[in-house]
């Protein structure tokens, strides 16, 4: 066959065209167990999420009972106070948390790109908290939070800047705030790290053109750095953008959503609607919401730089 | 002499050095601060002002996490979920990033942009349909149930970042196997795959973080004793009244271990994954 196969292709175009169909065909065979694992993981479990957000779903003994009810679950599940409360804190949160991490990333990610010794030391370092098992890491603020015992009071009263023993997740404005700052640790350097592949990117050269036309610090980081960052910018926004949308990890262990609901996002939300009062039907509404304003935010962030995968598609 | 070291010193102390210090400090410090507590008596962990250094410095936490039924066991389940997964999603995601990179495929740029689409998806959209899904096989509280789902979710990010490397392949390679008549499976696994060692380690690594701190599908579907995995183990365990953080962060230590040396081994292969998602987006 083979034998066969071989002088037909180099002499024939009809020969050449079949060869670029069975290597088509070989690649299809290749993809087949990854497209299947995905299609029957992601994107066939969102499709039946949408279709249980239209459904009364009850628990009987022979199983889950599906019952059409259109689009109650959500009517049910937007009018609801702990919804709302559950949608403008993960948007604040989100705001919030991504903003301070794009600024202390940038100016982590200019150290790195100026640091003459120990840079790959650094950049070690700053890897923990990016690997740090997230929930690992809401113990260990619990712990620095603690009211009674934790480490933070024993600062801030050594510091002289209160005298009562402060109890930080205690109070829904102080338990939202600490729990930011303890997003805001571990997330940064992942914001660092990309900002900083971004500026290694960057020609030298423009930077010493820079400098020898008499451009100040300030002025060569606003008119050139930053317009040049933009791409990598963009990508560091909208990875934590999607991420914080879906926080859970960290406030579920550290605060437990609480105190109250203070703290509670819509993941977390939707996880105690799903599993701890068995209401699969707004449950999946609420997870469905998530996802569709997820999409959205998404949708508009790729807008932005669709030019971008075309570019690395015509470069292939 | 002590004025040459004396402006050494100065010299040395630029803005630079004095921010990369702090940021270092900042960073180190909650952990060390964990560390630190997990050497502590339970009596020394209750004390206000809380004492720098451990005294007596004990190492009873770390015997009661290890102890008969507890710890070994989640780090076991981790382990077992997290290879088993990395396993899939570098077989799997060599072959399918290969293809997309290399095979004339019809509809490459939009399978890879629906790739990148799904790989942004919140977990949390999948969890009800999949919990269902789990139970009508029969699959909760087993390992497949976390081995499945986190071989898709790690698949498109291993297949952007290997079809990547597979392109900076010289096709000559692949052609010369072709008329050596090698079929497509010994081009890619004898040809192509030993050229994208580099691209196999990015893949690798994420993959295995992911799984190894991921939490919301560990608690959805292996929330029993026997197949919690180490964040459901953690998240899991202040249940009561009292946290006991001395067990606990001897047990966290531990866990963090493998993942703090695994990244700082391959801290290249890290940042160059991370470059790639800031490039390639």
């Amino acid at each position: 066959m083979q034998a066969l196969n071989l002088p037909t292709r180099t002499v024939s175009p009809r020969g050449h065209r079949s060869l670029r169909e069975r290597l088509a065909r070989q690649g299809w065979i290749f993809s087949a167990p990854a497209f299947f694992i995905i299609a029957g993981i992601t994107i066939f479990p969102i499709l039946f999420s949408i279709f249980m957000s239209l459904n009364n779903i009850s628990l009987t003994y022979s199983g889950f009972k599906f019952q059409w009810t259109g689009m109650s679950n959500y009517s049910l599940v937007w009018s609801n106070s702990l919804f709302q409360y559950a949608l403008g804190f993960t948007i604040i949160y989100t705001l919030i948390t991504v903003t301070v991490e794009l600024i202390l990333g940038m100016g982590v990610a200019l150290v790195l790109h100026k640091l003459a010794y120990g840079r790959g030391f650094l950049l070690a370092i700053l890897l923990l908290p990016w690997a740090l098992i997230t929930a690992i890491s809401a113990e260990m603020w619990s712990f620095i939070y603690n009211g009674v015992y934790g480490v933070l009071n024993a600062v801030v009263m050594g510091l002289g800047l209160v005298n009562h023993l402060v109890i930080w997740l205690g109070t829904p404005v102080l338990a939202i705030a600490s729990t930011m700052v303890a997003d805001i640790w571990k997330t940064t350097p992942f914001v660092a790290i990309i900002l900083f592949a971004g500026l290694q990117m960057i020609s030298s050269e423009i930077f010493e053109a820079a400098s020898i036309d008499g451009a100040g610090a300030w002025q060569t980081f606003w008119r050139i750095t930053l317009p040049l960052l933009k791409p990598t910018l963009l990508v560091a926004l909208l990875f934590r953008t999607l991420q914080a949308f879906g926080v859970f990890d960290l406030p579920f262990v550290l605060t437990g959503g609480g105190p109250g609901h203070a703290t509670e996002s819509l993941a977390i939300l939707s996880y105690q609607v799903l599993f701890e009062d068995l209401s699969f039907g707004p449950g999946a509404a609420i997870a469905t919401s998530t996802t569709l304003i997820v999409m959205a935010v998404a949708f508009v962030f790729l807008r932005v730089f669709r030019v971008q995968v075309g570019d690395s598609e015509s470069s292939a | 002499m002590m004025k040459k070291s004396g402006s050494k010193i100065r010299r040395w102390l630029t803005a630079t050095n004095i921010f990369a210090v702090l940021i270092a400090v900042v960073t180190l410090l909650p952990l060390l601060w964990m560390v630190d507590t997990s050497f502590k008596a339970p009596l020394a962990i209750g004390q206000f002002p809380p004492t720098v250094f451990p005294h007596p410095f004990t190492m009873a936490n770390y015997k009661a996490a290890f102890g008969p039924g507890n710890f070994q066991r989640f780090i076991l389940n981790s382990a077992v979920v997290s290879l088993a997964s990395t396993a899939g999603v570098l077989l799997f995601g060599s072959m399918a990033g290969y293809s997309l990179g290399r095979l004339p495929m019809r509809g490459r740029v939009g399978i890879l942009v629906v790739l990148l689409m799904i790989s942004v998806f919140p977990e949390i959209a999948v969890i009800s349909p999949l919990y269902l899904l789990m139970r009508d096989l029969g699959w909760l509280d087993s390992y497949q149930a976390l081995i499945v789902p986190y071989t898709a979710f790690n698949l498109p990010f291993a297949i952007w970042i290997l079809r990547n490397y597979f392109l900076t392949i010289p096709k000559e390679m692949e052609e010369v196997g072709r008329i050596d008549g090698a079929s497509g499976w010994r081009i890619l696994f004898q040809i192509i795959m030993p050229q994208a060692t580099p691209g196999l380690f990015v893949a690798g690594t994420f993959t295995f973080t992911a799984c190894w701190t991921e939490l919301l599908m560990a608690i959805s579907f292996d929330s029993n004793t026997a197949f919690r995995t180490i964040p459901v183990g953690i998240a899991l365990f202040g249940s009561q009244f009292t946290v006991p953080y001395g067990t606990l962060f001897a047990a966290s230590t531990v866990a963090i271990l493998p993942v703090a040396i695994l990244v700082v081994v391959f801290r290249r292969s890290v940042v160059s994954g991370l470059t790639q998602g800031a490039v390639k987006g």
